[in-house]
Order: structure tokens, then sequence, then C-alpha cells
């Protein structure tokens, strides 16, 4: 059986949901600055963060691909 | 800088909510969205939360977060108290970032080291400390090596002729300049905190 990956629109909103997950990681450290907020904030939010704008940008890669694709068919003459 | 972190995350979080919600399909738009929600504004709260973050492992309550090091923390923020740690914590110099100041490792790569260390601080506290009794990590729990005299010379020159002047610090300097002898040690200023030499002197 061959893996699919996901459609844009479900990785974008996995993307969205990651972000949403990291951001208050990453900014919990500023309220409290002791040892695991710091670590969490430095290591897991910024992993998760990251992540997420890989999601994006594999999104809008292949989006770039298939539009790609598109046009090099309707470039190509009628058989 | 942590305004700049709380306000670049919420705007974020907002945004991204937006688009949740809204569901909107994949145009031009929503990729320009999503690339300032999930690109440009985490950019910048991981890059300033990151600094803030740096910034805090600096400071004597991060180091007093860990049980263990309670007493070190409270010691040395004790304005009644004339340990070396106290004394040095009340020279702004030093301040609240007293523990780090003296034991930060000189030299260019020493604030990497000292975060390296750290690390593995936080490593043995997981592994070893962490449900270890107060009374017992005071008399257990020592530092891994000597301080070395160069963190004390940071700012102590060895060279200045008030310094040279004491009769202790004249006979005693090739010892203090080649580490030999500690600056820290009994007869000289004394240990630096008050409870770390309890039974097992170095």
């Amino acid at each position: 059986m061959k893996l699919r990956f996901p459609a844009s629109e479900k990785l974008l909103r996995v993307a969205c949901v990651l972000a949403l997950i990291a951001l208050p990681l990453m900014v919990w450290s500023l309220f409290d600055p002791t040892v695991w907020p710091v670590l969490v904030a430095l290591s897991v939010g910024q992993a998760l963060g990251t992540l997420s704008f890989l999601l994006f940008l594999i999104a809008v890669a292949r989006d770039l691909q298939l539009k790609q694709r598109l046009a090099r068919k309707a470039a190509a003459p009628e058989p | 800088m942590g305004w700049m972190s709380v306000a670049s995350a919420a705007t974020a979080g907002a945004m991204l909510l937006v688009h949740l919600l809204r569901r909107r399909p994949v145009t031009a738009f929503t990729k320009l969205w999503l690339l300032v929600s999930l690109g440009l504004l985490p950019i910048v709260t991981a890059g300033t939360a990151n600094i803030a973050g740096f910034e805090a492992t600096q400071a004597r309550t991060f180091c007093g977060s860990c049980h263990v090091m309670i007493p070190h923390a409270e010691d040395s923020g004790n304005p009644r108290s004339f340990t070396l740690a106290a004394v040095h914590a009340r020279n702004d110099s030093f301040g609240k970032k007293n523990c780090y100041t003296c034991h930060e490792d000189y030299g260019m790569y020493g604030y990497v080291l000292t975060k390296m260390g750290g690390m593995r601080h936080v490593y043995l506290y997981l592994t070893e400390y962490r449900s270890m009794p107060l009374e017992q990590s005071k008399r257990d729990i020592r530092i891994l090596k000597p301080l070395p005299n160069a963190n004390c010379m940071h700012c102590h020159t060895t060279t200045a002729p008030g310094w040279l002047a004491i009769p202790d610090h004249a006979s005693a300097l090739e010892s203090v300049r080649s580490g030999t002898l500690s600056c820290a040690s009994v007869g000289c200023h004394g240990f630096a905190h008050p409870m770390t030499k309890i039974g097992k002197e170095l």
C-alpha cells in the first residue's frame, strides 16, 4: 500500500495547531523563568515551532509543484 | 524584549485561530497570512524568547529553582550574610547574577562551556538528586572541581600594587596564579558558601 501525504489544507491545519501549542511553550519561560519552563521553551517549543513552519513550507512547495505540472500539461499539444 | 516576544506570539496565535476557524481555502492570500503567522512572527517570538531565556539562566532565582541549590541561593541573597558569595552579591557588578558571574568559565567560549556544564547539572539533578533531602544535599553535593582562581582574577588582578602590598598575597603569588592555592580556601578568604564543605572538604 502506498502511503499518501495529507492534502495541503490538512497539512496547514496541523501546522497551525502545532504552532498554537509551540507559541505558549516558547513564552512560558518569560513568566516563570525557572529550570523547566526555560528548558521546555528552548527544546520542545522550538522543535514544535520549527516543525510547524516546515509543514507550511512543504505545503507551499507541493502547491507550486502541482501548479507547474498543470501548466506543463496545459502547454503540451493536444494528441 | 519580553513584551516583544509576548506581542508577536499573541498576534501569531490570533492569526492562526482566525485561519483555523474560518477554514479559508488555500489561496495566495492564505499562504501570505500563514507565512506571517507560522514563519515571521514565531521566528521573532523564538528569537526574543531565547534571548530572554538565556538571560534568565544567569539569574540567581534560576539557579535556586532546583531545591538542592536553595540554601546557596538564599545565603548569597541574604543581606546579613558575610560569606564570599553574599558579599559579592551585594556588589552591583554581580547583583542578581552573582552565581553566574563567579561560576562562569573564563575565556572566549566561557558562556557556551558554562551552559554545557549547566546542562550536566540538569541531567544529574534529574537522574540523581531530584529526590535527595535538603540536609543530605548540603553535605553530599559539591562543586565538580574547585573554582579556578582565574574566575576571581577576572576582577581581582594579581598585578595591582594594592593587592601585592598585602603580605599574604605577595608570599602566595605563584600558588595563587598557578591555582595550587585556592582563593576560596580556609586560611585565605574562606569557602564561598557556608554549607558546601560540611564534613567533606575538597
